[in-house]
């Protein structure tokens, strides 16, 4: 360990170098291809939208929110995670989860900064936004809340980081525990975005900003597995076992409760007569997204931890990375079935009917954007790996 | 200082959508299907032949309602959108930032995007333009052959709209959302 500007201790032999340096087996070599083509796409994304503005995007007058709010709730949620699974070791104390509080908060840096990446390409003004969300708070608007406890969250993870590293455990845990208030309430607030529009009958209400909470949590556990796979290369030790096993336990539990929420969400939605709200979740149900959300997120996962109530950390790991793409599903199904019912003020084009369902498909940009936000997201976290020891060392 | 709405006599309207373009040419409103302030809606006859219902197939011109409690003020993390001294419910180029909350938010489908200024955009009433000039009329009402807009301050007792409301049955859209429109639609 040398230490670095700021008293930071950094891994001895990093350096540029260190970071090309990997071992180059054809998977290690195919991801660091893929890695470096979605940072590519990122900057074709940037540069088309800097020169067409929202033209090169899907979004429409009557479908504003697209792929890139999706994409940032992803990566947020990730974050959110992330910092509730490095929680348990560090702020709550579970010993037996303490080995993974330092990758976990690091994740939960890299994933939100990702997350940020992205919506700034989303927001028209993201400069202009930090100087008017301090000179004229909107308070009442969810969106100020989410944004300015988000970036709070973002210093608390950055700090706790910095005291884990110098295995400071008596402040990391103050700025944990902090960290992790602040993170739950900027999550539920983005719930709370979804939840305060009377207008969209379908998410108005308490339900978003609780379920988030839960999501992030199981977004959080299938992400531990998938880095701690990537750490051990599949070969874990007992004790890294033990704290899978833990984590699979709690997943299956959080799932379990997850299927309840969802059915009843669905079951309230087709039956309980509010307008504008059956007819959608009807239409949801009609739709692949809403099942690749069902049996990548909650169901395949399940059956995993059924099988042998956890105790198969390798088949975890492959089933977290198809959670992973159930979460993207989750995320993209909520932005989209918001939208998807038109709000019926009888505009015609002229000698046609009024569409029945408002129609979005993300554009070539938005993909591209997207795609960039993971790659930048993996990047960071592999330079994180090189720079930082993100293993426990006591 | 007014409380400004409109009244609208909507089953006089003949879709002749002179107060889109009065709109159009008066505001400067970007050209384009999608960049309108305000349309005129229409309801497609219900029933099946000889059995149409006649009555249903009005013509319903519509723009922002001015909401009293506006969804999409409530929601602007800049206070962009903002109430002016006469109840307007406006949106301060400078500070719009382009989240599209608004457009999520407002219930009428009432705002789109000014790519212009990248920002959102929507009815004011005319407040840029003719009654920043003194005028007291809007361009659409100004236009309409069939006077179906009345428009003016709703606090004012002696003020045409306030005789209307006062005198003739009126409803105003989605009323149950808690909204509290300006915009009156007589019966
Ligand atoms: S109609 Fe829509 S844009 Fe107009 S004030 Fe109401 S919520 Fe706002
Ligand atoms: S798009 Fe502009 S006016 Fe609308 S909520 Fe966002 S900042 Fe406010």
């Amino acid at each position: 360990m040398k230490v670095g500007p700021l008293n930071i201790p950094i891994k001895e032999d990093f350096s540029l170098k260190s970071i090309l340096d990997f071992e180059k087996t054809p998977l290690n070599i195919f991801l660091a291809v893929s890695v470096l083509t979605m940072l590519a796409m990122f900057a074709i994304g940037v540069i088309t939208y800097l020169i067409h503005g929202h033209h090169a995007y899907g979004v429409t007058r009557e479908h504003p929110w697209g792929l890139l709010i999706a994409v940032y709730i992803f990566f947020v949620v990730s974050s959110t995670g992330f910092c509730i699974v490095g929680s348990l070791g560090d702020v709550f104390g579970f010993k037996r989860f303490e080995m993974i509080s330092k990758r976990a908060i690091f994740g939960s840096i890299v994933t939100i900064m990702a997350g940020f990446a992205v919506i700034a390409f989303e927001i028209g003004h993201p400069v202009r936004m930090m100087i008017y969300n301090v000179l004229t708070p909107g308070l009442t608007s969810a969106i100020w809340w989410m944004g300015t406890l988000y970036g709070l969250y973002l210093t608390f993870m950055i700090v706790e980081f910095y005291f884990l590293l110098n295995d400071d455990m008596k402040r990391a845990k103050i700025f944990g525990l902090t960290g992790l208030l602040v993170g739950l309430a900027a999550h539920s607030n983005l719930g709370g975005v979804f939840g305060f529009l009377n207008a969209r009958t379908i998410s108005n209400g308490v339900y978003y900003p609780t379920y988030f909470i839960l999501t992030a949590f199981i977004t959080g556990i299938y992400l531990s597995f998938i880095v701690m796979g990537f750490r051990y290369k599949l070969n874990f030790d007992d004790k890294v076992k033990d704290l899978l096993e833990g984590l699979a336990k709690i997943q299956g539990l959080l799932i379990a409760i997850l299927f309840f929420f969802m059915t009843w969400k669905l079951l309230t939605d087709m039956y309980g007569g509010m307008p504008n709200r059956a007819d959608v979740a009807h239409h949801m149900l009609h739709t692949a997204p809403f099942w690749a959300e069902v049996i990548f997120a909650m169901l395949i996962p399940f059956l995993v931890i059924l099988k042998d109530f956890g105790k198969s950390p390798k088949l975890m790991f492959f089933a977290s990375l198809i959670g992973m793409v159930g979460i993207f599903f989750m995320r993209y199904n909520l932005v989209h079935d918001t939208q998807v019912k038109p709000l019926q003020m009888m505009k015609l084009t002229e000698y046609q009917l009024p569409p029945e369902w408002v129609e979005y498909f993300p554009s070539a940009t938005e993909i591209m954007i997207s795609l960039g936000g993971l790659g930048l997201c993996i990047l960071l976290y592999y330079v994180g790996t090189k720079a930082f020891n993100l293993d426990a060392t006591h | 200082m007014a409380r400004y709405g409109m009244a609208l006599d909507y089953k006089n309207c003949i879709n002749c959508k002179a107060c889109e373009v009065a709109c159009k040419e008066e505001n400067g409103v970007e050209l384009g299907a999608e960049k309108h302030r305000i349309w005129v809606g229409g309801n497609n006859p219900e029933g099946q032949w000889p059995f149409l219902d006649i009555a249903s197939a009005a013509f319903m011109p519509s723009q922002c309602q001015h909401c009293e409690d506006a969804p999409c003020q409530e929601v602007c993390p800049t206070n962009a959108t903002y109430y002016d001294e006469n109840h307007v419910v406006r949106v301060d180029s400078d500070k719009c930032i382009l989240c599209s909350y608004c457009m999520n938010a407002c219930p009428y489908d009432a705002r789109y995007v000014d790519d212009r200024t990248m920002t959102v955009d929507k009815c004011t009433f005319c407040s840029d333009t003719r009654l920043a000039r003194g005028e007291t009329t809007t361009a659409c009402q100004n236009t309409c052959p069939t006077k179906v807009r009345t428009f003016g301050d709703l606090d004012d007792p002696n003020s045409e709209i306030s005789e209307l409301l006062r005198t003739r049955e009126h409803f105003s859209l989605k009323s149950h959302l808690g909204t509290n429109p300006k915009l009156f639609y007589l019966t």
